[in-house]
């Protein structure tokens, strides 16, 4: 228990860590959307590519609900593989994503980190909840 | 008092204040570091300076005293702590929204974080209300 009680609040503060960055990002979208449009661009293409992005930064704001709520409610507080691998991911994204605004990335790469930080934990945090609530496991 | 075996100590409450007391951390090693920014590259005014951060290590006194009443408050089920830290919520918000609206620069990621803290201190304020008011009932009985 002493060990796991670390992983805890590491745990949460990963996670708003990458909460703070994506809500920083709605703000300063721009450069990366202008980033992966030709010189010269229309704004029906700008446009285009900004829903995608604004798309992409809701969904994450979904996952990030799904997983507080899994971590809130006890699904998977004291679960310690979920939160090795949620701490792995959201870790990794916070630097991925810190890059990603600074050094004005393509927005198309916002998807690769999207999927490998920020759906995976989330898919196995689904996972849990249907252990937990479907087939009545103990959580840990 | 209430019975010693009814447990009335509320368990959400109680992870609020853990993973505020965490985020808390956090928030005021990011603010010092953020002054230190602020203060080395924008035209920061020395008063100015002063101020914001002598505001910091009162509202870090403020927050460690809200927290400490608030989890003993809750843990031992007596309302004079938790209506302690009830009390403290409000200069604490106070403070979180001083840091959001206020300060001489608010940069984004102070508001996102401020605007965590406020929401904090929304949820743990309705939670500590509910609470009393189980303590109080269970006294009645």
């Amino acid at each position: 228990m002493g060990r796991i009680s670390g992983l805890v609040p590491s745990r949460f503060l990963t996670l708003l860590a990458h909460l703070v960055i994506v809500i920083t990002l709605f703000w300063s979208r721009e450069s990366n959307i202008q980033a992966c449009l030709p010189l010269k661009f229309t704004p029906e293409e700008y446009e285009k590519q900004d829903n995608q992005l604004v798309a992409a930064l809701c969904l994450t704001l979904g996952l990030f609900a799904v997983e507080l709520a899994g971590f809130l409610s006890g699904v998977s507080m004291f679960n310690s593989t979920q939160s090795l691998l949620s701490i792995a991911a959201h870790c990794s994204a916070s630097v991925a994503l810190s890059f990603f605004i600074f050094e004005r990335w393509e927005c198309t790469t916002y998807w690769y980190i999207f999927a490998f930080c920020s759906a995976f934990p989330a898919v196995t945090e689904t996972a849990l909840f249907i252990a937990v609530f479907g087939l009545k496991k103990k959580p840990f | 008092m209430a019975p010693r075996d009814k447990r009335l100590s509320s368990t959400p409450l109680e992870i609020l204040f853990f993973l505020n007391g965490w985020y808390y951390a956090t928030y005021f090693l990011l603010e010092l570091l953020i002054f230190l920014y602020k203060g080395l590259l924008l035209p920061y005014p020395t008063a100015n300076l002063v101020l914001d951060v002598v505001m910091l290590l009162l509202y870090l006194g403020i927050e460690v005293i809200r927290l400490f009443f608030g989890t003993k408050g809750n843990l031992c089920q007596r309302k004079m702590p938790l209506g302690i830290s009830v009390a403290l919520t409000f200069p604490s918000a106070m403070m979180a929204s001083y840091y959001l609206l206020l300060q001489t620069y608010v940069l984004r990621l102070e508001a996102i974080m401020n605007s965590i803290l406020l929401f904090f201190c929304g949820s743990e304020l309705l939670l500590e209300m509910l609470t009393l008011a189980t303590f109080s009932s269970m006294d009645r009985i």
